[in-house]
């Protein structure tokens, strides 16, 4: 038999049900700790540790969730708060994510008969973060744009532009 | 008919594979605080208002106190603090006991 979202989180809230939460993980960990992992340019070890301060978050907050949103769109608001939080935190993150995003190199701008392709991975990499969370909420994982501005906590205007010019900077940068 | 799916959607979701779990579950797991005791704390209130109550009952000057007297008692007089602070001692242990008793009666977790 399988359990709704909303009943593992009521048997957590009604008994602290570890075995309930231990559910709900297993069912998010795997697109959290992606988002995390992309958010932080490939350094896994601070995606899994802003996944799993995520989860406690939401452990310690889940009487605060109103079922008004989907429990995965909550869990990314937080994970996102998380993200932000660590960008605040680590000057060595802060300093790369608060400037501008990295000129995009001279083969891929210049050389247009280049074949060097950069992967997906790498030209997510060169989108600011705010372009980067729209575009994986979103076309990722599948995230209205509401739902996304929820999570980011901005203006819906500004997630559409964001993901715009984040798909257009891509095509750029993939030569699509 | 369908419109053609955007090549960076389709990218994207192709790119968007399982993370498999390697022991992160258990991990998030063994960092929750654990199962608060809902009955300990009432019991721990309850278990201090019954040795307070025993040594109320054995050091208190249940048998000396004094008589009140209020008219004494609103002339200001020197022996105001004698007559009232053997009454406020009481007043305010046997208050306490109370407010302890009623509170670990009423503790909701």
């Amino acid at each position: 038999m399988s359990f709704t979202d909303a009943d593992l989180i009521a048997r957590v809230l009604a008994h602290e049900d570890h075995h309930a939460f231990g559910e709900l993980v297993r069912r998010y960990q795997s697109p959290m700790r992606a988002f995390l992992a992309r958010m932080a340019r490939g350094d896994s070890h601070l995606a899994d540790d802003l996944a799993q301060e995520t989860f406690l978050k939401a452990w310690r907050k889940l009487n605060t969730f109103r079922g008004d949103a989907r429990f995965s769109t909550w869990l990314f608001g937080i994970a996102f708060n998380e993200f932000r939080s660590a960008v605040r935190a680590r000057k060595e993150i802060a300093t790369d994510e608060l400037a501008d995003p990295p000129p995009e190199p001279q083969t891929a701008a210049t050389d247009s008969n280049s074949r060097l392709r950069l992967d997906l991975t790498e030209a997510l990499k060169r989108l600011n973060s705010h372009e980067r969370a729209a575009i994986l909420l979103c076309c990722q994982n599948g995230l209205s744009h509401e739902e996304a501005a929820q999570v980011l906590g901005c203006p819906l205007g500004t997630v559409k532009t964001n993901i715009l010019r984040g798909k257009e900077n891509l095509k750029r940068q993939l030569s699509l | 008919m369908n419109t053609p799916e955007d090549p960076i959607d389709a990218q994207l979701r192709e790119e968007n594979n399982y993370v498999e779990d390697g022991g992160f579950n258990a991990r998030v797991i063994n960092a929750l605080p654990r199962r608060q005791r809902a009955w300990l704390r009432p019991v721990i209130l309850l278990g201090a208002i019954a040795i307070g109550s025993v040594l109320a009952i054995r050091w208190l000057p249940w048998g000396n106190l004094p008589a009140l007297d209020l008219s004494a008692s609103l002339s200001f007089d020197s022996q105001l603090s004698q007559l009232w602070m053997p009454w406020m001692v009481v007043i305010l242990v046997v208050a306490s006991l109370v407010w302890g008793l009623v509170a670990a009666l009423q503790w909701e977790d």
